[in-house]
């Protein structure tokens, strides 16, 4: 595993630790929720001992100590302690940071670790009392009623039997036999447990980080078998680990003894001791086993055996096992890749695509049937490895939602507000790319969500709105771009006093009549800030504006909704993805233009419409249009037949007039650069068949555009009775 | 390439300090002869057709293809205050490489046509003089020596000032689009 595996992968870890205490805080504690954090904080410990990176071993183990503890319920999950456990996931996040960078030699903040690790050792110091175990959990005990013997007798005991032999590494992975024991007896009552030492080797051969101990145990408890084996999960693959439900076959007690290494006599003892067996039932095995003696059988051959023996007696286990396979099934089909590696792939794809428009257009041009065909052929086939590889890079927003619960949290206490997050649509995909840059825009909204938009408890209860605020995130897919909305139950926001900040800066002329969205857009304007306090979150009037431009940098459109009283929400739509498109192209006088494939809608002939106003009515609906040569001033020609391209964005239609329909193509977008940043109308541009370069059309400007000539004509038209032609810059 | 742009750094001072002999490339403009140092220029193309891109200022005649990367192509003749430059045989476009916040930007000037690379001595560079000439005095790195001529040396970094030219633009773009409207 290299360096950067490990650091990805305990990246991946703690934010399962982090998701697990959010969900221990919101929801009360779950031994799933513990069991998580535990698991993470051992793999991390595990994985950083292959390297040797004793800074974190050593902390993550203290961390693991005191989990144990709450584990087996010796040590109560209160939120001074949750609250201890974040700082603690922190600081190994400090920790993981320091080992990609390559200072893992460093202490990134003694005084933080000391602080912290004094906090961790008060507690061990404290818990070491013994304390009456608490039941963390009990889980339905129907399976434990509902064992299915078959063949043989039963044995008449009441309570489970259960054979440990941890594996002599046990204590250098980290764990200690012990606390298994100590959570075990949070499930039920051990009546009787047996120690076997023989395995210990003489005194000059003892390694004292080797476990050498063996237990016989008998349990009464009322879980089923899944919990128990549950409670053995971490030692489970090397550890020698059996379990024989109350009344279990005589048979099993025979492969038991059998299967062991221990002296068949010394075990029947035991097992006669601790009440597993009565004396009667022991002398039966017993004689079983001479009549067919059971030599030390090959390892392979015993656990063959003990996956036979679950088989046939709890179906619940064989459930159990099944789902681990699936899950380990599930996990083979990831492979980890470089992201680099990815980009140069795309890179050339986007290299194919260009090189086959080139030869599609040759094909056409040599008139050579069989040419065609073949490259027609190969088209088909760039256009699926174009996809393919696309999707590669795609992958969940959950990616960017994930740190939010945790910074919801601080956040909301920060500002003493009571604010709940609930977020849908995690597996919308996006390409990865845009996750990176996403993550800054979205915290931005988020904070400001918080901080402005919902309000105080004391003003939600005087409005009469429920006391704690909601924010929601949410994604989806909608017409070839993704949405992200990030929605609060605040306020809302305050109209007026942002058109008056809006006339106060020379924004909006006094006189102007701006729609809602008009308004909240100014919010996005450099330096523009209504907040009354300055926080240390928000308010200090940059932020907006930066979110705007990080956006539109992805070639995206952030838009907000707001309904005084009721709340805001921000939404953000973006492209599926940067690197290639579908384009229409068309062309206007001597220039190629192309259109995102999936934001047109359908092409009409403008001829014999009424196009005046720049407005067309379209099955009885009207439209407004834009004409390319008017808005990009081309050299005006005559006698062309215009079409009309409808396009949609959003929720808003509407068309742009073009000389010619040139027909679909791949396009592999090439950005237009810095020194085109402030353009409007052309996101990008692409290289045509023939290597000439062609512009690629902004179309939400366009649309926009559009529906705003269409609303100040609208405007006017109220105001005086019918305005002269619009649209032209005659 | 881009180890290549290292010694320019500081323009005029660095050429006078550094006592070395320093390579010119000349080319004609409108009739008249300058020279650009040849450590920011990547290759020199011909003129092959370009993409014009609506409500551009005058200078930013378009973008071109070059072996798969868009490059927008600035007409020197128009930046300095001239007439537009006439498409002729000779035209030719440089391609020279700046580097801005971090990346390359690769940018093509078009110029009339190309001379020859010329080796010019530190003694040969004379300081710009500071009023007289036809262009903005800051787009003058010096003034070289030829016998009997001077031939305007470019500061090509304020020449193509990334920030400045992309403000032209984006103010271009602006009356553009309220005009279109």
């Amino acid at each position: 595993m290299a360096r950067d595996a490990l650091v990805q992968e305990a990246r991946e870890l703690l934010a399962a630790m982090e998701n697990a205490l959010l969900e221990i805080e919101a929801e009360g504690a779950s031994p799933d929720a513990i069991n998580a954090i535990f698991r993470a904080a051992h793999t991390i410990k595990g994985s950083a001992g292959l390297f040797a990176f004793d800074r974190i071993v050593g902390f993550t183990h203290i961390v693991e100590s005191v989990l144990d503890r709450v584990r087996n319920g010796t040590q109560p999950l209160d939120e001074p302690l949750m609250a201890l456990l974040l700082e603690c996931s922190d600081y190994i996040a400090a920790l993981v940071d320091a080992i990609e960078a390559r200072r893992e030699d460093i202490e990134p903040d003694p005084e933080r670790r000391a602080r912290l690790e004094d906090a961790l050792n008060a507690l061990l110091g404290a818990g070491a009392a013994p304390k009456a175990p608490v039941a963390v959990a009990t889980a339905a005990p129907e399976a434990a009623g509902q064992v299915e013997v078959e063949g043989g007798e039963s044995v008449s005991s009441d309570n489970w039997h259960l054979s440990l032999r941890f594996s002599p590494d046990v204590l250098r992975h980290g764990m200690d036999p012990m606390s298994f024991l100590r959570y075990l007896g949070t499930l039920g009552r051990i009546v009787h447990i047996v120690t076997l030492p023989d395995a210990m080797p003489p005194a000059e051969e003892f390694d004292a980080e080797s476990c050498y101990l063996g237990f016989e145990i008998d349990f009464a408890s009322e879980v089923d078998r899944q919990t128990i084996e549950g409670v053995f999960e971490f030692v489970r693959e090397d550890s020698d680990i059996r379990i024989l439900p109350p009344h279990g076959k005589v048979a099993e007690y025979i492969s038991l003894i059998g299967a062991l290494p221990e002296p068949a006599g010394r075990l029947g003892e035991i097992l006669v001791k601790g009440g597993a067996l009565t004396q009667a039932e022991l002398e039966q095995v017993l004689a079983h086993q001479a009549a067919e003696p059971v030599p030390a059988k090959p390892i392979g051959t015993l656990l063959v055996e003990r996956e036979v023996v679950p088989q046939a007696v709890v179906a619940a286990a064989l459930t159990k096992q099944k789902q681990g396979e699936e899950k380990r099934a599930q996990e083979q089909k990831f492979i980890k890749v470089e992201v680099n590696k990815l980009d140069a792939l795309i890179d050339l794809v986007g290299e194919l695509v260009i090189a086959g428009a080139a030869t599609n257009l040759l094909a056409r041009k040599q008139k050579d049937p069989q040419f065609e065909e073949v490259s027609q052929a190969l088209s088909t086939l760039v256009e699926q490895i174009r996809d393919a590889a696309l999707t590669l890079r795609m992958v969940p927003i959950g990616e960017v939602f994930q740190r939010f619960p945790r910074v919801v949290r601080d956040i909301s206490r920060e500002l003493g507000k009571e604010i709940q997050l609930v977020v849908t649509g995690a597996d919308t995909e996006l390409d990865k790319s845009m996750v990176e840059k996403l993550s800054d825009p979205l915290m931005h909204i988020v904070r400001n969500a918080m901080d402005h938009g919902i309000e105080s408890t004391a003003a939600r209860v005087d409005a009469g709105k429920p006391a704690g605020g909601t924010l929601r995130l949410n994604a989806y897919h909608e017409s070839g771009s993704i949405v992200i909305e990030v929605s609060d139950d605040g306020k809302g926001l305050d109209r007026e006093r942002i058109l008056k900040k809006g006339i106060e800066r020379g924004l909006v002329q006094p006189d102007q009549v701006l729609s809602d969205s008009e308004v909240f857009r100014l919010i996005f304007e450099a330096g523009f800030s209504t907040a009354e306090t300055v926080t240390n979150l928000s308010g200090r009037g940059v932020g907006m504006d930066v979110v705007r431009k990080n956006i539109e940098a992805l070639r995206g459109e952030v838009e907000i909704l707001s309904r005084a009283g009721q709340g805001t929400t921000v939404r953000i739509r973006l492209p599926l993805t940067l690197a290639i498109i579908d384009g229409f192209q068309v062309m206007v006088g001597e220039s190629t233009f192309v259109i995102p494939l999936e934001l047109v809608v359908e092409c009409i002939d403008v001829g014999g419409h009424d196009t005046r106003h720049n407005i067309v009515k379209l099955r009885g609906e009207p439209l407004p249009f834009v004409r390319l040569r008017e808005l990009f001033d081309l050299p005006p020609a005559t006698g062309v037949r215009e079409s009309l391209v409808v396009v949609q964005y959003g929720q808003h239609r509407a068309g742009v007039v073009v000389d010619r329909l040139m027909g679909e193509f791949q396009a592999v977008i090439k950005p237009l650069g810095l020194l085109f940043n402030q353009v409007r109308g052309i996101s990008g541009s692409t290289i045509l068949g023939d290597g000439r370069v062609a512009l690629i059309l902004d179309v939400p400007n366009l649309v926009q555009r559009a529906s705003r000539a269409q609303a100040a004509l609208a405007w006017q038209g109220q105001a005086t009775s019918m305005p002269e032609q619009t649209g032209g810059n005659s | 390439m881009s180890n290549a742009n290292l010694p320019t750094q500081g323009g005029a001072t660095a050429l006078a300090e550094r006592g070395a002999s320093r390579q010119y490339l000349t080319f004609t403009l409108g009739g008249e002869l300058f020279a650009m140092p040849i450590e920011q220029i990547r290759e020199i193309i011909e003129f092959g057709g370009m993409t014009e891109i609506p409500l551009m200022p005058g200078f930013l005649r378009g973008v071109i293809n070059m072996r798969g990367a868009v490059v927008p192509v600035i007409d020197l003749a128009v930046r300095f205050g001239r007439e537009r430059t006439e498409i002729a045989r000779r035209t030719c476009i440089v391609i020279i490489e700046l580097e801005q916040e971090g990346q390359m930007l690769l940018l093509g000037v078009l110029v009339d046509a190309v001379n020859e690379v010329l080796t010019v001595e530190p003694g040969q560079v004379e300081p710009r003089p500071a009023f007289g000439a036809r262009i903005r005095a800051e787009f003058i790195e010096g003034m070289i020596n030829l016998d009997q001529r001077f031939v305007i040396a470019l500061d090509i970094r304020l020449v193509l000032s990334v920030d400045e030219l992309a403000t032209l633009i984006g103010m271009a773009a602006e009356t553009g689009a309220t005009a279109g409207e």
